[in-house]
């Protein structure tokens, strides 16, 4: 049994190391300078976002959209988004940084660990150009209870400046300094802004609140202020 | 083709590697430090509690599990009636008010413990609500469960049963102090 998957894991590396592929991805044209690059959590792109996506586009910025765990046939697991080939991630950021727009790069969840490999992989001229926006970023290795975290090492972050997204009302929140810590060890230039009142994944509950109803409707203004404010250009 | 092939593998490979969660034992390790305010602004820590099986889960009001749970934490300390067991609530990270608007729409019998900003949360490495602890009388960890459970039957209710067994037979009498509601 361990060979059979050691056989399928090497079969799945060998097939990924060939070549990179820009992943397909759903495109919001604008004529706007900005483009925004949408990577859908491990759970796979929700309506609400799609609907974001269309008004940002309406507002003028360019959204691409990427689902990735349709876009590989993956299971909606987090440890799907540590199997998304980086590489593919990074012909993508640069086929939007060659597009000649201000490339902002948003990622949900565990979705943040291939972005963030991606942006490793990028040339150092290339990862200053980008920005990142991570929502409740998930980059944890280990995280047992009574056990100190472990995080991720993605690679050099240097030159990249990040901005984490963080729902108040989440177990993630009490850990925003160290995960911040990490990423500045990396050598990211991060910062954070804390959403009040809101849960990890608002926009795709099974019970939301009204006023997750509220903000999952107007999620493209939310991305719009957060972008304006932190003015990254 | 030979790509697709390989990343339908790693799916399944993937997929089969999902497991639920369980209770978890461990080896009878101290536990940490807990020091944090009731909601009558009382300091409450461990020692509180010493002599007895204590049950110490941390939630919040706005985890739909943590909030399935409950009714099954309030059953158990109805059941464990002057029995040597704690049942201890600690909220994570929220404040008074956002725990006595949840509690309005609640009873409960057990103490509800505040931790507004989140110090023993991160003392006790709680990283997914609700997590609960179970320590036996002498304040050692003994079990750890992520995720709700039904805690008055089950694997649970062994488990609780199983740490009170421990105890001198004299301290296992129903005479035994219960823990005064709030």
């Amino acid at each position: 049994m361990r060979f059979f998957r050691w056989l399928l894991l090497s079969v799945w590396t060998v097939s990924f190391a060939v070549q990179a592929d820009v992943p397909d991805h759903q495109v919001f044209p604008a004529q706007g300078p900005q483009l925004l690059l949408w990577v859908a959590s491990e759970r796979g792109r929700a309506e609400p976002e799609v609907h974001a996506a269309q008004q940002l586009a309406a507002q003028g910025v360019e959204t691409w959209m990427l689902d990735l765990v349709a876009a590989y046939f993956l299971p909606q697991l987090p440890s799907s988004m540590d199997a998304v080939p980086h590489q593919d991630l990074a012909a993508w950021l640069r086929a939007a940084q060659a597009s000649g727009k201000r490339v902002v790069v948003y990622a949900v969840s565990r979705a943040a660990v291939p972005v963030l490999r991606a942006a490793a992989a990028l040339e150092p001229a290339e990862r200053q150009r980008l920005c990142v926006m991570l929502m409740y970023p998930n980059l944890y290795t280990v995280a047992e209870p009574l056990a100190e975290p472990d995080f991720l090492v993605v690679g050099s972050l240097a030159g990249l400046r990040v901005q984490v997204l963080q729902p108040r009302r989440s177990a993630a929140t009490p850990w925003l300094p160290g995960l911040l810590d990490h990423l500045a060890k990396q050598g990211a230039t991060a910062s954070h802004v804390i959403l009040e009142n809101l849960r990890e994944g608002y926009w795709m509950r099974e019970t939301p609140t009204e006023f997750e109803i509220t903000e999952s409707r107007r999620m493209d203004a939310m991305l719009l202020r957060e972008l304006n404010q932190w003015g990254c250009k | 083709m030979k790509r697709w092939l390989g990343v339908c593998a790693m799916s399944l490979l993937l997929a089969g590697g999902a497991q639920a969660a369980g209770f978890e034992a461990r080896a009878a390790t101290p536990a940490p430090e807990l020091k944090a305010q009731d909601l009558a602004g009382t300091t409450r820590t461990l020692v509180d509690y010493r002599g007895k099986v204590v049950l110490l889960n941390f939630w919040a009001s706005w985890c739909p599990p943590c909030l399935r749970e409950m009714p099954s934490m309030e059953r158990l300390r109805v059941k464990m009636a002057g029995r040597p067991l704690a049942i201890v609530a600690l909220d994570s990270a929220e404040t008074a008010e956002e725990v006595n608007g949840f509690l309005s729409r609640m009873t409960l019998g057990f103490p509800i413990l505040l931790d507004p900003d989140g110090s023993n949360t991160k003392r006790w490495k709680v990283f997914a609500l609700p997590t609960t602890f179970l320590l036996d009388a002498s304040g050692r960890v003994r079990h750890v469960l992520t995720g709700p459970t039904e805690w008055d039957e089950g694997e649970a209710l062994e488990i609780i049963e199983s740490l009170l067994a421990e105890l001198p037979a004299g301290a296992k009498s129903p005479t035994g102090g219960a823990l005064t509601p709030q």
